[in-house]
């Protein structure tokens, strides 16, 4: 394989992409000329597509950040001089040394856009100084877990929903795989040469909607009234699956319906267990533990035990499904009657049916309600596949120095942090691999009122981004190509490939860049904390192999050169992870906030609202074929494919406005406007537009699509697990500006 | 019958993803102009649909050189610049090529670039190259649906014959009577 000046590396395509493809680096006297997908030891799961192949084209984009720089104007300003690396890293420390001083060492946050790596040294940095790490799943993709975590016990469910083998339906809420996840598509393709029914639920008639048998639109952000609907169509002709109820979830457990809380043996037996659930055993005509031998469990009813009125949480489902009338949930969702009752009718006696949920829609404020919704409706109908998700990714990093110990904090609540300094100022910002400014929301909102609040900005990057621009201090970083990693297992969908694998430098750092991991013990050992950073790439990555869960599969470094390893199945994680070890449709821990049922909630911007009057249109930002986000947006094969921005708005919205096929339009609402293209056109419902987002501010006419948006919290979702970033949940009006 | 290489796409596997394209760019080192477009088929733009909602209908297509048995490009070149090998593989000999464009003029299926930097057209060669060393064209290896095929289409024993059959697939504009090297297998009807 290898001559003196020609070598082929195993690597991966580590690029803001989920997947993270193996591929193959062709190098040529320390050039990479060529990438192509790697074999894999299954070739299902060999492949490359258009971004990956593009990465090139970034690695030696001229627009490279090549050295240390300092501001010399005023923030944003982009005025720069070149300085050295010594000088770069002994400024920062020193500034962040008075900040901790002045502060505390809390005050000094990482925000780090990873999917694990040895990018967590940051986080092993931060936990070490005691420092802040922004934990930034909330940019977008927290509330869907949300919804599972109180479900599942597990904030990736999609195991449970997809898992099943040769599905007879597959419906498709809200995703749009054939661009964003090659892997799910692939096996939804197999599915429907297999014969499989393929439905797809999306406001937007996408390239996987062009494959459905039947594409079905909704209004955005009412999945969950559908879902309910169809739960309703399905009680209300008894089509649950009592039996996979009764084994499988909270279903036959009683709830004291004053408290919210599941009535516990001990509060029926004095020597109970305040562990045990209680069920009604309808033979003996009693409340009895769930694990009573021969229990006839009730699922419906009102019970009175010692004075208590208690009701299986089957029975307060039911309570709530019945508001979901047909007519109720066609009025919110736009969809006719008889589509929901088809539904409820495929979920019922078409099964097994795998549902794909995508993450778009949870995008919307109360998305975690909607992943509830529909994982109830998989459970009454005996639609879940009853195997836990593979592996918890972030286990496999615990063992960096002080990552344990690292003070997490949402992204959106740093947002009020760095504002209020609640509930801990945060005065010295680190960002690396993450284009806030560009890829959070409210880019008004951080420019405007929270940037100016910090002392310390720094980023690391391999470009000027939106964000780069707004440091004090620049620093080249390197791309995948040009550092050492170990990716992890990661199958979000139980289609992704879970592998371990090793991300092997192909080529050295190009200009003066270094890698993060460099970056950090360079740091550390400024910071007198360099005896816990000595460690080389290579040998950190020893010592997670060493340890814990990959020690005990053997996966080894030897291995893992050759190429991509098979991440064995656990042994040890149970079905459920929730605290009943059951599919827990009821939760006790959200009888506080109202939603200890899915329950249906408008969306916060919704058309039904009265701020609908000033901006009619839902804005919605969705993720393409051409960027990984905002990576690659700048690479030049990708603009071929899509060379600008453009709105897309359905003729039925353009037409009072005046607007016609390629104008330019302004869309605005009060936190910002963003002007470019429009492209009209019916794939996209009436109601509703939609631009495809990474694009970088210099791509539009004027302003950007994350002006647009907001970063207000949900409650629900700080409570279960992190507060997400409702994108998809934000209303504009759009002006014509001029003729195209 | 003779070994004829040539490739059979199946149109309902094909998401559009685009992937060919910058695949062909990659390995012939194209700049801005590729040996394979894609087009869809529905609505006016890209990724839009022909019909009113809910009867929408699009599917997309990918076309490269047809390697056709019959191309009419051969004799629209002045030069003699373009000629088929006998396995099938339509080529253009770049050195022999003045840039007079006519072949482009003369190809149904727009599958001749024009490479401005080196005033010469450009088309798909089926990977040559690649086929030699054993390999299958890089557009092939690179579709991320395996909605490609490449193999001998008159050998009825290859996989690519064999796909071409059971998906009943078709030919391009078969009135022209070019014989496309070239098979599209259709999008399944939708489920009732």
């Amino acid at each position: 394989m290898t001559t003196a000046n020609k070598k082929l590396v195993p690597t991966v395509c580590h690029s803001a992409c989920g997947s993270v493809c193996g591929l193959l680096a062709h190098v040529e006297d320390g050039v990479l000329t060529k990438v192509e997908a790697q074999d894999m030891p299954d070739p299902r799961h060999r492949h490359i597509c258009a971004r990956g192949l593009s990465t090139i084209q970034m690695v030696y984009h001229p627009d490279r950040l090549k050295y240390p720089m300092k501001r010399v104007g005023e923030r944003g300003e982009g005025k720069w001089e070149r300085i050295s690396w010594d000088e770069a890293l002994d400024t920062i420390t020193d500034k962040l040394k008075k900040i901790r001083e002045e502060y505390g060492p809390q005050s000094l946050m990482w925000c780090v856009s990873t999917i694990g790596g040895l990018d967590l040294s940051y986080a092993s940095l931060a936990g070490t100084l005691q420092g802040t790490f922004a934990s930034i799943i909330g940019d977008g993709d927290s509330a869907g877990p949300c919804g599972d975590m109180a479900s599942f016990g597990a904030i990736w469910g999609d195991c449970y929903l997809t898992g099943m083998e040769n599905p007879e339906v597959i419906i498709a809420w809200g995703t749009n795989p054939a661009e964003t996840s090659v892997f799910g598509m692939r096996q939804i393709q197999a599915d429907r040469e297999r014969g499989a029914r393929f439905i797809v639920i999306d406001p937007r008639f996408t390239p996987t909607a062009s494959k459905a048998d039947q594409y079905i639109r909704i209004r955005p952000g009412t999945d969950t009234a559908l879902a309910l609907g169809i739960m309703h169509v399905i009680l209300e002709k008894g089509l649950q699956d009592d039996s996979f109820i009764l084994e499988n979830t909270v279903g036959p457990f009683l709830v004291n319906t004053q408290t919210g809380l599941f009535l516990k043996e001990n509060e029926v037996i004095a020597e109970g267990s305040d562990q045990k659930f209680m069920i009604w055993d309808t033979s003996a005509n009693e409340a009895r533990p769930s694990d009573s031998s021969n229990p006839t469990p009730a699922l419906t009813g009102t019970f009175t035990i010692d004075g208590i009125e208690c009701k299986p949480a089957f029975q307060l489902l039911a309570d709530i499904v019945k508001e979901y009338t047909p007519v109720k949930v066609s009025e919110i969702t736009e969809i006719p009657e008889d589509i929901i009752r088809e539904l409820a009718l495929y979920y019922a006696q078409r099964k097994p049916v795998a549902s794909y949920r995508g993450m778009g829609m949870q995008r919307t404020f109360h998305g975690d309600l909607t992943y509830r919704a529909i994982n109830t409706l998989a459970a009454i109908t005996g639609n879940l596949h009853l195997e836990a998700p593979q592996l918890p990714v972030y286990e496999l990093y615990m063992y960096l120095h002080g990552i344990m110990t690292c003070n997490m904090m949402p992204i959106l609540k740093a947002y009020d942090a760095i504002e209020t300094g609640d509930p801990s100022p945060i005065k010295a910002l680190w960002i690396a691999k993450q284009n806030w400014v560009n890829q959070l929301p409210d880019s008004g909102r951080t420019v405007r009122d929270l940037f100016p609040k910090l002392d310390l900005i720094v980023v690391a990057d391999i470009f000027m981004t939106a964000s780069a621009r707004y440091a004090d201090i620049v620093l080249p970083a390197c791309t995948f190509y040009e550092q050492m990693d170990l990716m992890p297992p990661i199958n979000v969908v139980p289609s992704m490939p879970a592998y371990f694998k090793l991300q092997q430098r192909a080529i050295e750092p190009l200009h003066e860049a270094r890698p993060d991991t460099e970056i950090v013990r360079e740091l550390a050992r400024r910071l007198d904390l360099g005896e816990y950073f000595e460690n080389s790439d290579e040998q950190m990555i020893e010592l997670l192999l060493s340890t814990g869960y990959p020690a005990e599969m053997g996966i080894t470094m030897e291995k893992l050169k050759q190429g991509p390893v098979k991440a064995p199945r656990r042994p040890d994680i149970p079905t459920f992870s929730t605290p009943s070890g059951k599919m827990e449709f009821y939760s006790e821990k959200l009888f506080g906030l109202g939603q200890q049922l899915p329950c249906y909630k408008e969306p916060l911007e919704s058309v039904r609202t009265p701020l609908s009057q000033k901006y009619p249109l839902t804005f919605l930002t969705t993720h393409t074929r051409f960027r990984s986000h905002s990576t690659l947006a700048n690479v030049q094969r990708l603009r071929e494919l899509e060379p600008e921005p453009f709105l897309q708005m359905n003729p039925s919205d353009a037409e009072p406005r005046g607007i016609n096929d390629g104008d330019i339009v302004r869309a605005f609402n009060d936190r910002g406007t963003m002007k470019l293209k429009v492209n009209v056109h019916q794939a996209i419902q009436p109601g509703t537009v939609n631009v495809n987002q990474g694009w970088w501010p210099e791509d539009f006419i004027e302003g950007t699509h994350q002006e647009l948006t907001h970063s207000v919290v949900n409650p629900a979702q700080d409570l279960i697990y992190e507060p997400n970033s409702a994108y998809y949940d934000v209303l504009v009006e759009v002006e014509k500006v001029r003729e195209g | 019958m003779s070994k004829r290489y040539g490739l059979v796409i199946d149109l309902d596997r094909c998401t559009g993803c685009l992937t060919c394209i910058v695949a062909c760019q990659t390995e012939h080192n194209l700049e801005q102009i590729s040996g394979i477009r894609v087009e869809t088929v529905g609505g006016t733009g890209r990724d839009t649909p022909s019909g009113t909602y809910p009867n929408f209908s699009m599917h997309y297509l990918p076309i490269p050189c047809m390697h056709c048995a019959e191309p009419p490009c051969i004799p629209a070149c002045p030069a003699e610049a373009i000629s088929k090998r006998l396995d099938g593989i339509v080529l253009v000999d770049e050195a022999k090529c003045d840039g007079c464009l006519m072949c482009m003029d003369a190809c149904p299926y727009g599958a001749i670039v024009n490479k401005s930097n080196t005033n010469t057209v450009w088309k798909c060669t089926l990977c040559d190259h690649r086929i030699e060393q054993g390999e299958v064209p890089f557009c092939v290896d690179c579709c991320e649906m395996e909605a490609m095929f490449f193999g001998d289409i008159n050998d009825p024993s290859t996989q690519v014959s064999q796909w071409a059959e059971k998906r009943n697939a078709y030919l391009y504009k078969p009135e022209l009577d070019t014989n496309p090297g070239v098979r599209y297998c259709p999008p399944r009807d939708k489920q009732k």
